[in-house]
């Protein structure tokens, strides 16, 4: 207490000099406030509000959580939460179902990935140029990325729903198929039609970032390019491409992380079945939490961050070489 | 300038931290506040209840309710993590399959004390008692009604393809609804259940093929103390009930669900429909087909002649955490009193826990009559409890749900289904 005391008022001694020191004044002539304990005290209070939330809404739940995976955690029987080590995570690599959740997370991310960045990509070139109504046609493009997941999941559901279905009523109106498709009843057609949906969803935030990125680049490198004789496609490749390639590149390692952990459209449109056949790891998670295996679906949850966390630092290493080279 | 800069700073610091607990504030005045949370939460029913909680609320001027409605499909997740936290909850929507676990972890209430002199006991079913009062005497939750399955079945499909009636057994429904089915037209016979809770129908058929060796304290026990699995009979249950789906269903309900059942029903293209009481009041209102083209009919039997009825039910508890016990049990009592307990289960459409209801006009006729059919008949159709308080209940229904998929899309043949199945409650029957 009497340090604190002592240390405030030695704060308010420095706090109050009447000649500004040389490096307090900035080469703007901005008066630079030095920095005391009080003033310390001051910003800590401020930001203090921030930190216990960020804390215990974020660090908290995370760290309890993490130990959940060490421990046998189930809530049909609380009364026995001992540690097991690393029972948890050998049990989660030893289930037989293991090795295809994880090949459909890959086949999840990439196969939907790629139309996503593709598609969006066309439609922020698309969205650049000057037309009638370009604002509202913006709105209309960005409308899916306000939808739930499990909303859109669940519409899926039924646009893919065999019988009931407007996808294959479409598709026998014009005549691609005579019998209805069970696309959801069998495994294959159900992980197609999930990435279906989530490519629709997806798109919508490749173009909107994007757009933004393109937005950026001065429309004076085009009018020089196109003095020198440069096609649209040289265009796009040698000057679009390069400027907003840091966007481009933290926008797919963004979207490479939501779409791992977004079980929400799995999760409405199949619940990872036929037979667990389009379960991806977060998904196959929430099932785990479901039949009240906490600990086992902590180590899955971890298991995910240490699989995203390796990516992520390989994916910016190689980014950051990319940028040295060129 | 400082100092009230450091003063303000620090007051909001403490102003939020208060904020974070206000949620567990308490009245000075005398009045109680109550929190309930329901579970198997739908708009219809949330009305009917907040209906009711003002009549309580009327009567009883220093207790305010505040109902917490989460989406069904959450709402036991919900309601686990409160009880986990110890606190936001006073009286709470507790299921045949979450006693189990919810007792066993100790944040439930025993209510006998509270209910002891209860005036209601008296007027309760036979069946209302035994679920409320657990073997061990101790009132965890009282039941506010039960689910029990019927066949509803298409009047005038049945009577097009040449059928006097609907079909009693498993036998019959294969043989109308392969009459009907004609995809062609988007017209199938049977409803299918192949996703979510696929275990239950399946579980069902094998009971009714074994009724006669049922055990139906454990009607997943054989009177030897086997598995219902192990019989061979259960084979023969297996082999008619996926032809049903291989001849007689729509191909895509491997996915099958709830909502795409009643749907298919609802909207004309499946003639027949295994499903709870509550799917009656869903059906009125379809626009498809009118009240004379459909009805329901009694569970269906095996070659035995009659059929296991599993009866599931929910009921009111009070959390073991909550401060307002006496509250709590006032509450329930309440709802669960003649007047009101027939009113919750006649707009929910739920078979009711009050003698006085179960005797009325309402459950005679139209689709409940099946229903008086079934109680009329027990030694027909067998009322069953089965182990759905097991802690590993819920690790049964994703299992065997599962594993029922693989049947269906050949990955498992109903041998090793029934063969891992009786391993499964072998073992865990080991190990209680």
């Amino acid at each position: 207490m009497t340090t604190t005391t002592d240390e405030a008022g030695r704060g308010q001694q420095l706090a109050t000099p009447t000649p500004p020191a040389g490096p307090s004044r900035t080469a703007g002539g901005h008066r630079r406030r030095t920095f005391t304990v009080r003033r310390g005290f001051g910003l800590l209070g401020f930001l203090a509000p921030a930190f216990i939330f960020v804390a215990i809404f974020i660090y908290y739940p995370m760290i309890a959580g993490s130990q959940m995976a060490f421990r046998n955690w189930n809530l049909a029987n609380l009364t026995d939460t001992s540690w097991v080590g690393f029972g948890n995570f050998l049990a989660v690599f030893a289930d037989p179902a293991f090795g295809k959740v994880v090949l459909n997370t890959v086949v999840w991310v990439v196969a939907s990935i790629v139309p996503q960045f593709v598609i969006g990509f066309g439609i922020a070139l698309w969205l650049r140029r000057k037309f009638r109504f370009r604002g509202l046609y913006q709105a209309m493009i960005f409308f899916p990325w306000a939808i739930s997941g499990f909303l859109i999941g669940i519409l899926f559901r039924w646009m893919f729903n065999s019988e009931f279905g407007v996808i294959n009523d479409l598709l026998q109106k014009v005549g691609l198929i005579d019998t209805p498709i069970p696309w959801l009843a069998d495994p294959n057609t159900a992980m197609f039609a999930v990435i279906v949906a989530n490519v629709w969803y997806g798109v919508t935030f490749f173009a909107i970032m994007i757009l933004a990125a393109l937005q950026s680049v001065p429309e004076d490198l085009f009018e020089a390019a196109a003095l020198d004789g440069a096609g649209k496609a040289r265009m796009l490749f040698q000057i679009t491409i390069p400027y907003i390639r840091t966007t481009l590149a933290l926008t797919v390692l963004l979207r490479v992380i939501w779409i791992f952990n977004f079980p929400d459209i799995i999760y409405g449109m199949t619940g990872g079945g036929p037979a667990n056949q389009t379960h991806i790891l977060t998904t196959w998670m929430i099932a785990t939490t479901q039949r009240g295996d906490y600990g086992r679906a902590s180590a899955i949850g971890l298991i995910v961050v240490a699989i995203l966390l390796v990516f992520t630092a390989f994916y910016l290493l190689s980014m950051r070489e990319k940028k040295v080279k060129a | 300038m400082r100092k009230s800069r450091a003063t303000a700073a620090i007051g909001l610091s403490v102003v939020t931290g208060l904020a974070l607990s206000a949620c567990a504030g308490g009245a000075s005045d005398g009045t109680v506040t109550l929190q309930m949370v329901e579970s198997l939460t739908n708009p219809a029913r949330t009305e009917v209840l907040k209906s009711l909680i003002a009549d309580f609320e009327a009567e009883n001027p220093k207790i305010t309710v505040e109902l917490i409605s989460p989406p069904t499909d959450q709402a036991d997740q919900k309601i686990t993590q409160m009880l986990q936290s110890g606190s936001g909850v006073d009286v709470l929507e507790v299921r045949d399959i979450t006693v189990g676990p919810f007792s066993t972890n100790g944040w439930l209430d025993d209510m006998s004390g509270e209910l002891e002199d209860w005036a209601g006991w008296d007027d309760l079913t036979d069946n209302a008692t035994k679920y409320a009062k657990g073997e061990d005497g101790k009132v965890y939750y009282v039941p506010y009604g039960f689910y029990g399955l019927s066949l509803f079945y298409r009047t005038d499909l049945v009577k097009d393809a040449g059928f006097d009636g609907p079909p009693a057994s498993w036998e019959d429904l294969l043989e109308q609804a392969s009459a009907i089915q004609d995809p062609s037209k988007n017209q199938f016979g049977y409803a299918f259940r192949g996703g979510t809770n696929a275990n239950s129908n399946v579980v069902a058929a094998i009971e009714a093929y074994v009724a006669d060796d049922l055990d139906t304290e454990n009607a997943f026990k054989l009177k030897n103390g086997d598995t219902i699995f192990s019989a061979p009979e259960a084979l023969d249950a297996l082999n008619t009930y996926f032809d049903i789906f291989a001849e007689a269903s729509p191909p895509s309900s491997v996915a099958w669900g709830y909502p795409e059942m009643v749907e298919g029903f609802s909207n004309g293209s499946t003639a027949f429909l295994l499903q709870d009481p509550e799917v009656i009041a869903t059906v009125e209102q379809s626009e498809a087909i009118t009240a004379e083209q459909w009805s329901t009919a009694p569970l269906l039997t095996g070659p035995t002649g009659k059929a296991a009825q599993p009866m599931a039910t929910a009921g009111w508890g009070t959390a073991a955490s909550s401060e307002h016990k006496a509250e709590a049990a006032k509450l329930i009592e309440f709802l669960s009193e003649d007047k009101q307990a027939t009113t919750f289960a006649q707009e929910n459409s739920l078979v009711p826990i009050v003698k006085s209801a179960a005797e009325s006009d309402f459950y005679k006729t139209g689709p409940w009559a099946s229903y008086v059919t079934m109680n009329e008949n027990p030694d027909t159709y067998l009322s069953v409890t089965q182990p759905r308080g097991s802690s590993w209940w819920t690790e049964w229904i994703q299992k065997s749900d599962s594993e029922i998929q693989q049947v269906l899309i050949g990955q498992l043949t109903p041998e090793q289904l029934l063969e891992g199945w009786d391993e499964y409650w072998t073992e865990k029957w080991k190990s209680e």
